[in-house]
């Protein structure tokens, strides 16, 4: 079970990151509040405790909705149309060159 | 003359030629870092200076803490243009405070009661065996569940035939709705017009299913058809990767709106 929580917490922060290139997560106040929530059921890990398994849930449901806005972002990104393409662009798919480019 | 000849050249080299060329407005970036408040017992967003509003101007306030820093790490979480159509928490926040369509409660409880009707996992495949025998293996512990839950009787349908409910059953699933406040039936409506399904959306809120789990079976068919005509990925990983985002932000909605255990365990640790 611990290990699940931390994986989870680790995978959390991956999202995270990866909405933000560049930049210290240091002082993100998200991130902040996700350590102060472990730290305070890191207390009641241990107890028969309703609330351990909601957390754990909570905190999945929220990764999946991270990792599953990314992904779709990812395949919209590569396959919306753009409008017509360029000359270059559909000499490229076919394999060609234009007439000035090196060979 | 010389005008068509320069165009063309421009297309010729596709140097200056703008293909991803947009035909509708787009919103850039217009703060650097994203906040809450706490005021009046609730908690608002701030983009720096300003505060979020929603589409009809009323301010953006929510009641959970963890549910306006998720909304603020939506806004974050923005490159250079805004796209609020990616923005799931922010889009149900602002249905319930705007409430464009004057819904109340009884509107929508009653919404969700005729869907009960036409539940998706009620109607199980009776052309295709293979799949009928693939819904009775995923579909029917779902539908026990919430039998077994809500002292229910439901009974699936193999025809066109729109499934018994028995008015005990609705009064049932009734009473647990209006339990709910404004903003979670909110958040049922949204889940349940994701999922087709009432029983899968209440599984997921009551934790039996995880949101990746419910996406699966709402698309089982449209899986089982994968098996066979193949997969691909512009259509059916968007669909499923989508629908996925919906139900997550959906249950989290829920979630955040539905209890207070984050701030009762911080007074009692």
């Amino acid at each position: 079970m611990y290990t699940n929580t931390i994986k989870t917490l680790r995978q959390i922060i991956h999202e995270i990151r990866c909405t933000k290139p560049q930049g210290s997560l240091k002082d993100n106040s998200f991130i902040r509040y996700l350590f102060d929530q472990y730290r305070i059921f890191n207390t009641t890990d241990q107890q028969v405790c309703k609330a351990k398994d909601e957390v754990l849930f909570t905190a999945n449901a929220y990764l999946c909705y991270l990792r599953s806005s990314r992904m779709q972002q990812q395949i919209h990104d590569q396959y919306h149309g753009k409008g017509e393409r360029s000359v270059k662009e559909t000499a490229n798919i076919v394999g060609f060159k234009l007439p000035h480019d090196p060979k | 003359m010389a005008h068509v000849l320069k165009t063309l050249q421009m297309l010729y080299t596709g140097t200056t030629y703008n293909i991803s060329k947009r035909f509708y407005a787009v919103r850039k970036r217009f703060y650097r870092k994203t906040g809450i408040l706490f005021s009046d017992g609730k908690y608002e967003i701030t983009l720096d200076q300003r505060k979020l509003k929603t589409p009809k101007g009323n301010l953006f306030v929510v009641n959970s803490e963890p549910l306006a820093l998720a909304v603020a790490a939506e806004w974050d979480a923005q490159q250079d243009i805004i796209k609020q159509s990616n923005m799931h928490l922010n889009t149900l926040c602002n249905t319930a405070i705007d409430n464009p369509n004057n819904l109340t409660k009884y509107d929508m409880v009653n919404y969700i009661l005729n869907y009960l009707d036409t539940d998706l996992i009620l109607f199980q495949s009776h052309e295709n065996d293979e799949l009928y025998q693939l819904q009775v293996a995923e579909w029917d512990p779902i539908i026990q569940w919430f039998c077994d839950q809500f002292q229910a009787d439901l009974q699936k349908s193999r025809s066109m035939d729109s499934p018994v409910i028995s008015s005990e059953t609705k009064a049932v699933v009734y009473r647990q709705l209006m339990s709910y406040n404004l903003e979670c039936v909110h958040g049922y409506v949204y889940a349940i017009d994701t999922l087709k399904s009432v029983i899968l959306a209440m599984a997921c809120v009551e934790r039996f299913l995880t949101p990746e789990r419910a996406a699966l079976l709402s698309r089982l068919e449209e899986e089982f058809q994968l098996q066979k005509w193949g997969r691909v990925e512009w259509a059916h990983d968007l669909n499923q990767q989508d629908q996925q985002a919906r139900v997550s932000a959906t249950i989290l909605y829920i979630y955040f709106n539905s209890t207070s255990w984050l701030k009762n365990s911080k007074t009692t640790v």
